[in-house]
């Protein structure tokens, strides 16, 4: 374990990537400590620019402090982003192991059933599944776990179909261990570094739907999010342009740190591993 | 003497040279650009009512009148009207020599089909309207004769050109559902503008009628109107001067100041007198506490509405305590109840009505609907649900898109939903829908959702819509405002103050109480 | 042979597929709430009571889903995509009126994030560990980092409005008239920045596949082999590594097909540009089922033929390859 750390943090992208997500993440955690109340209070003057006294990141038309709405939306948006990730890889886990183990037509049909979900246009699927549902957090993390875990399936699947032919899971085969144990204790362990990989990229395409489906208009009102402060400052860009660059900032360097630590991950873990895609 | 009336009159002379060869006389030719949003559904005025196709359509076809700002009827395809002493004979004498777009001429036979097919058929506000009506005949080519049941002085506001629409009778020959029919897709009108191509997502371009019946108009050879689905893009394509007019709406409030500001460029406020749209909060009645007076009361001292018009409408609003808003026929302060901003007789009030707050603060949890039009409503919702939070009320915000609003608000399906209301010139028409009893659920948003339920008034306002005597009228409807004022059946947040931002070489752009809305014959482009 | 007979197999698992996609889709857009007939009575003011049964039985939306589908597939069979509840005019219509302008934009982006992506993905490879290397993989990151909408957003303001290079919105100068050719120029240039904002963010994509699978084919025997028989640099590159680091590309454009559809709802509502993307947006905000659910089909469509093409060029590119069924 420590060996990996070091081998994660030696890389330049691991180190720059964990410290901006450390940043961030400490930022959520400690929003109610740098800005306790409520983000949506409206304290002060509005539409004052960044770098106003006691203001750093302005406020916007209703008096509400930008910087307390970043801090809260960073714990709201890193909340939906891990969620749905979560959920997106164990649906997409348990399908895809289950397709690659079993093979044969249960394999085919879960396939079938992955490439109806991947040829629905993805976006389009979550806007529809949030207009159904009504905006809120639940129905955004559902949708955007719908639309994420056909990518882990295929990877997953990929994974297992290959290590299920390799000599220590027929070696288990033989010794008469059950499927169920040779499947939790053998392959899954095995496959775990390409699903964290992907995890975490999926963390940030997850974050950044977030934000689109709010910009459009479709995001949850109760909850400050980096994107439904994007999406409400848009059509002040021209003058209060703070309140839109700001949050899209944040998403940025989390965005981009996710990526960072993904990527060094991928090195960390396995050096001689194909990078990329397996389909 | 003979010098000083010589002087006298040379210099008469001068100035009067000078004001004729000063006063600008209309230019003919050249394109005035518009923004259209969202792209409509139909620019066929006949059946489409809504904003947009209201603002193209109005155009391309005619009613038989049209208003000044002070409401006072302006002939169009009725050349002059007669009202019988009862009020209850309209006889109407018809433009002669007009052309429909594709060479037929219209006549009588059009008017009657309008009123009594196609408009019954299309629009509601009409059908109910023309329900008012014994009969409707046509004596002859160019005369129409509405005959009413019983006096009802409204009668006039219904027929200019989006509630009256003259529709050509002689392309629907043989259709049964006028709503659905592919004919509705050949736009034909009379007016000033004829279709010229509609590039959908892009642009409709309108170009000159010159066949019409007022001679000499229209002034324009072309009007386009931009589609821009994005308000950043709207505002840009103003700035840039790719548009010319920016209709309220087009852009957010907070962007007006700015764009106003630039050289060459004048903002106005008028041209929405008969439209006259006032802002508010419905409040569901069925739902507890809500039909207490005292928590309604307590809700109205809970918001500063000056804040709301100064900082979310950016100063584009008037303050109103009643259905009436400033500058609305019949309106009368002097009998309102005021409410004013003061949180601690807010709480005062939820106190007495027994509503104690809990570990959290909490009195009461409601459910607010915000008005799903951009971001300006948003804002207010939000700020509404600080300030009903800061005494206890705890608001949640209900998502919802367009659709989703329309459902719950029309079903009942709300505790307090944000709305706004057009009055449409006379109170018969505009007020008497959100406040009868017998106009509930299921009829639209601009009905009484809010299950208000006052025979006192219901008998009032029946009786105003009917009474001929203004004096008598004025009293009715003050007796009304008072109630209903008191009563708090809806909370009135502002009477809505709609800019219009132009290039001041556009002249003429508003000059009826229809504004923008008007057929822009008398538009025209200077240097 | 061998060939064709796959790609007949596939044809008829595509379809099947995509009947799958429009039941499902034409459930879950009913399941929404708020219907086109609430919509339209709600638009209208103030109606009476019935008006919206009305509509409900003109629309057939008053049957029973199953029928209602039954009754839409038996019209996709002779490709009547039925009709617009708010225009009037058969769906068809108006979705082959806005298909070209997204076709346009998302190939427009496709290519260029292609063209830029491998190539840069190839030159970071090429001087693997250098600086410049350190550069293209930070840069595109950077650009994938960044909300699209938001990229889109800031080019207008800079290049639109602060330098004046580019028209801020749309696809052609509203009003002018225009010979063909100035037309194709005028397009071209409201398509630059859309085009190049939908593409960026595909291009750290690129960028990185390339990159990667150049690096693994570079170290594979076959390659050492031909410079060891001292085949110039250029030719190792061209015959042997571009063409083996492509397979993974096309891998992963199949994939993007269906993401990119997505981007374009929101590059057209941020440009203005009059695609389906933002026909489906609208649609769905105003229910019109019909109009949304031919956009889930065109797409749909779109996405599996993408697939095919790619599965194909994948099968030509790397003959070890079987053709699976």
């Amino acid at each position: 374990m420590k060996h990996f750390l070091t081998r994660l943090l030696r890389q330049p992208a691991g180190a720059i990537g964990a410290l901006m997500l450390l940043a961030i993440g400490v930022l959520a955690l400690g929003a109610q400590w740098f800005y306790p109340g409520d983000p949506w209070a409206m304290v002060t003057d509005p539409n004052l620019p960044p770098l106003s006294p006691g203001y750093p990141f302005g406020t916007d038309m209703l008096g509400r402090d930008v910087a307390a709405g970043v801090a809260h939306g960073a714990r709201v948006s890193l909340l939906i982003g891990t969620i749905a990730t979560v959920v997106a890889v164990i649906v997409g886990t348990v399908l895809g192991a289950v397709a690659g183990y079993s093979g044969g037509w249960v394999d085919d049909f879960i396939m079938r059933f992955t490439e109806i979900f991947q040829t629905i246009p993805g976006f389009l699927l979550a806007l529809l599944m949030v207009a159904i549902f009504g905006p809120s957090i639940y129905s955004i993390v559902g949708a955007i776990g719908v639309i994420s875990w056909p990518a882990v399936a295929r990877l997953v699947r990929a994974e297992f179909l290959s290590l299920r032919t390799r000599d220590f899971v027929k070696a288990a085969v033989l010794g008469g261990q059950s499927s169920a144990r040779i499947v939790f204790r053998q392959i899954l362990p095995n496959t775990l570094s390409p699903i964290v990989v992907a995890a975490s990229l999926m963390m940030a395409t997850a974050i950044l739907l977030e934000s689109a489906i709010s910009f459009l208009g479709l995001g949850d009102r109760s909850m400050i999010t980096w994107g439904f402060m994007i999406g409400a400052g848009r059509t002040t860009l021209l003058q209060s342009w703070w309140l839109s660059a700001v949050p899209g900032v944040a998403i940025f360097v989390t965005v981009l740190g996710l990526n960072l630590l993904g990527d060094a991950l991928n090195q960390a873990l396995s050096p001689r591993r194909r990078e990329g895609a397996s389909a | 003497m003979k010098k000083a009336i010589r002087q006298l009159a040379f210099a008469l002379g001068t100035a009067l040279f000078a004001s004729v060869a000063f006063a600008q006389a209309p230019r003919d030719g050249g394109s005035l650009n518009l923004i259209v949003t969202p792209e409509p559904p139909t620019i066929n005025l006949g059946n489409g009512k809504l904003g947009p196709s209201s603002f193209v359509g109005s155009k391309i076809y005619e009613g038989l009148i049209s208003l000044t700002p002070k409401l006072e009827p302006i002939p169009r395809l009725a050349q002059s009207w007669t009202i019988s002493p009862d009020g209850k004979v309209y006889t109407f004498k018809l433009r002669p020599g007009v052309k429909w777009h594709d060479g037929k001429p219209f006549t009588s036979a059009d008017v009657l089909f309008s009123f009594k097919q196609y408009l019954p058929a299309t629009f509601a506000r009409t059908k109910l309207i023309m329900g008012q009506t014994a009969s409707i005949e046509a004596p002859d080519d160019l005369t129409v004769v509405f005959t009413l049941k019983q006096p009802y002085p409204a009668f006039m506001y219904i027929f200019e050109a989006t509630g009256g629409t003259i529709m050509p009778k002689h392309l629907y020959e043989g259709v049964t559902d006028y709503r659905t029919t592919q004919v509705n897709n050949t736009i034909v009108g009379t007016g000033p503008f004829k279709l010229g191509e509609w590039r959908r997502g892009a642009f409709i371009k309108l170009v000159k009628n010159t066949e019409y019946w007022d001679k000499g108009k229209p002034h324009l050879d072309n009007l386009f109107f931009h589609i821009v689905p994005d308000a950043v893009g709207r505002s840009i394509a103003f700035e840039s001067g790719k548009v010319d007019a920016i209709r309220a709406g087009d852009v957010e409030n907070f962007e007006i100041a700015r764009l106003a500001a630039a050289p060459g460029v004048a903002l106005t406020k008028a041209g929405w007198e008969f439209l006259q749209p006032i802002g508010f909060l419905n409040m569901n009645l069925r739902n507890k506490p809500i039909d207490d007076l005292r928590f309604r009361q307590a809700i109205a001292h809970a918001i500063d509405r000056q804040f709301i018009i100064k900082n979310i409408f950016s100063t584009f609003g008037e303050p109103v305590n009643g259905p009436f808003p400033g500058g609305y026929v019949f309106r009368d302060t002097t009998v309102e109840t005021k409410y004013p901003y003061d949180p601690a007789r807010a709480k005062a009030l939820l106190d007495e009505m027994g509503l104690k707050p809990d570990a959290d603060g909490t009195r009461v949890s409601l459910r607010l609907l915000p008005l799903p039009y951009g971001e300006t409503w948003q804002r207010l919702a939000e700020y509404t649900r600080e300030r009903l939070n800061a005494v206890g009320i705890k608001t949640t915000i209900v998502a919802t898109d367009v659709p989703g609003w329309f459902s719950r608000a029309s079903s009942g399906d709300f505790d307090l939903a944000y709305n706004f209301v057009y009055l449409l010139g006379d109170p018969a028409i505009g007020v008497s829908q959100t406040y009868l009893s017998t106009n509930q659920l299921n009829r639209g948003t601009a009905a009484n959702i809010d299950g208000y339920v006052n025979r006192d008034v219901d008998a009032l306002l029946i009786k105003a819509e009917q009474e001929t005597n203004k004096t008598e009228r004025a009293k009715l409807y003050s007796q009304i405002q008072k109630t209903l004022s008191h009563d708090l059946p809806i909370l009135w947040t502002h009477q809505m103050v709609m800019p219009t931002v132009y290039r001041t070489k556009v002249k003429n752009l508003i000059s009826t109480g229809l504004g923008m809305n008007e057929n822009f014959a008398d538009v025209w482009i200077g240097k | 042979m061998d060939r064709l007979i796959f790609l007949a197999r596939r044809c008829i698992k595509a379809v099947l597929v995509i009947l799958c996609v429009i039941a499902i889709n034409f459930a879950l857009i009913r399941a929404a709430p708020g219907d086109p007939a609430t919509i339209l009575a709600g638009e209208a003011g103030a109606v009476d009571a019935g008006f919206v049964e009305r509509i409900r039985q003109d629309y057939g939306l008053d049957k029973p889903v199953p029928v209602q589908l039954l009754t839409y597939m038996k019209q996709l069979l002779t490709f009547d995509l039925g009709e617009s509840y708010r225009e009037h005019r058969p769906v068809k219509e108006i979705v082959l009126e806005k298909l070209p302008a997204t076709l346009l934009l998302t190939l427009s982006a496709f290519v260029f994030s292609v063209i830029v992506g491998v190539s840069l993905g190839i030159a970071a490879a090429r001087r693997a560990g250098s600086l410049l290397d350190t550069l293209i993989t930070a840069g595109s990151l950077v650009f994938f980092a960044m909300p699209l909408f938001w990229i889109g957003l800031l080019a207008i303001v800079v290049f639109s409005m602060k330098l004046g290079w580019l028209p801020p919105y749309g696809m052609s100068t509203v009003g002018a008239e225009f010979t063909a050719w100035e037309t194709m120029l005028d397009v071209a240039r409201h398509l630059v920045m859309p085009a190049v904002t939908l593409g960026l963010f595909y291009v750290a994509i690129y960028t990185r596949v390339t990159r990667a699978a150049a690096l693994e084919v570079m170290d594979q025997d076959f390659v050492k082999t031909a410079r060891a028989k001292g085949v110039p640099e250029g030719r190792v590159w061209r015959r042997h590594i571009l063409r083996n680091s492509v397979l993974p590309v096309i891998t992963f454009i199949s994939l993007q097909a269906g993401h990119i559809l997505g981007g374009s709802v929101l590059i057209e509502t941020v440009f203005a540009w009059p695609g389906i993307g933002r026909l489906a947006f609208d649609a769905l905000f105003q229910r019109d089922y019909n109009l949304l659910l031919a956009v889930f089909f065109v797409s749909s469509v779109m996405v599996v033929l993408f697939n095919l093409i790619a599965d194909f060029l994948y099968s030509l590119a790397d003959p070890r390859i079987e053709l699976q069924t």
